[in-house]
């Protein structure tokens, strides 16, 4: 009986040793793919759709940029009022669902207007939401479709204690299938901290 | 044999470890408590029954005013774990109340069908997302508690799992403290 018992408890922690191993392994395949972007960031390929993300983990802040395909950007729009014209214009631009975690001890506030795209030894500034606003008020957009706008951006500024997080679209004036380096900022305890995210690339539209 | 055998044991139990511990991470559930306690704003909406709500009206209870949008995922991914917050607690002292940024009724309510469970809590119209200005809200989701007194006790910034027991035990402190 206690021979079994050990055969048992032997097998489930050779079966975990094995499937530890196996994650570690793909895990490592994952770090190899980041150390070519940057030491500390993830980059994932979505086997479905194809669209990339990256990931950048750096004392106590995480930021995951997630590729936005033009179509996915026409069609939310379409959705929320925009009119061919206005959902258009916004899908040209180069998007991505950014997702922000505090995942420190300590409060830390963000300005997305400091994050900068460096391309060819540039430092382009995202286009921000008030810009795209000003844009939807020449084109005339419907009151509805302005709301859903304005909160669906990353918002300009954000405080976040321990625990919270925020998840919104940032955009850049780039081309689709531009890289570039992502330069992005925080401040802990009055302090400015900074981070890259490298190679990171526009979704093409297809 | 035996080194090969006690190596994988270690090496187990390392990453057991690593894997409880991030686990524990990733499970970290809770709410912001504001020292300040800011008095909340007075809210008047409607709900998709065009019932009128208005916050002054509910003061001596605890009040959790949920931030939202269909198509916040984040805000999706919450709704049904508000829906089991208010179903576990007393809902005599505990009022939930979702308000919509800019949304009509005809787009909120085959939205909410689909969730499971489906909230029965009053969901609030802010079609001109005048409410959203007025609260110290950045991004959806935005979650606040109001205590007895009417003033904001807590924060939350972001999804969360709102029937976690961390959570559940911070609201139902605020209800334990009567007027």
């Amino acid at each position: 009986m206690k021979t079994c018992l050990l055969q048992q408890i032997s097998a489930f922690i050779l079966l975990f040793a094995t499937s530890s191993f196996i994650q570690a392994a793909e895990s490592d395949a994952v770090q190899e793919t980041a150390a070519r972007v940057s030491a500390k960031t993830s980059h994932v390929i979505d086997p479905d759709g194809g669209t990339e993300s990256w990931e950048a983990d750096a004392e106590g802040i995480s930021v995951n940029l997630a590729q936005i395909v033009p179509d996915r950007a026409r069609g939310f729009f379409a959705a929320r009022g925009f009119t061919k014209e206005a959902a258009e214009k916004y899908a040209h631009s180069c998007t991505f669902e950014t997702v922000v975690r505090n995942e420190g001890d300590t409060a830390i506030d963000l300005h997305v207007a400091d994050w900068r795209a460096l391309v060819n030894q540039q430092a382009v500034k995202p286009m921000l939401e008030p810009a795209w606003q000003s844009e939807w008020e020449q084109m005339k957009l419907s009151q509805a479709a302005r709301i859903a706008f304005r909160w669906s951006q990353f918002p300009l500024q954000q405080h976040f204690e321990k625990g919270d997080w925020g998840q919104g679209m940032t955009t850049y004036p780039l081309p689709h299938g531009a890289c570039f380096d992502l330069a992005f900022s925080w401040t802990e305890n009055g302090k400015s901290r900074s981070g890259i995210i490298k190679g990171v690339c526009c979704a093409q539209d297809k | 044999m035996h080194k090969i055998s006690k190596s994988i044991m270690m090496i187990s139990a390392l990453l057991l470890a690593l894997a409880v511990g991030t686990a524990a991470a990733a499970e970290q559930q809770g709410l912001t408590a504001l020292a300040a306690k800011p008095a909340a704003k007075n809210i008047t909406l409607k709900d998709m029954d065009n019932k009128t709500w208005n916050l002054a009206d509910l003061k001596g209870k605890v009040i959790l005013v949920n931030f939202w949008a269909t198509w916040c995922p984040p805000c999706r991914a919450e709704l049904p774990s508000l829906e089991r917050l208010w179903l576990q607690l007393n809902k005599q002292d505990f009022v939930v109340l979702a308000i919509n940024a800019g949304e009509s009724a005809d787009t909120i309510f085959p939205f909410t069908g689909l969730l499971e469970p489906a909230p029965t809590f009053p969901i609030l119209l802010d079609l001109d997302s005048a409410v959203l200005n007025a609260w110290p809200v950045m991004g959806l989701p935005t979650t606040f508690i109001i205590d007895r007194q009417g003033r904001i006790a807590y924060r939350a910034v972001g999804g969360r799992e709102f029937d976690d027991p961390a959570l559940v035990k911070q609201i139902s402190e605020l209800l334990q403290h009567k007027l």
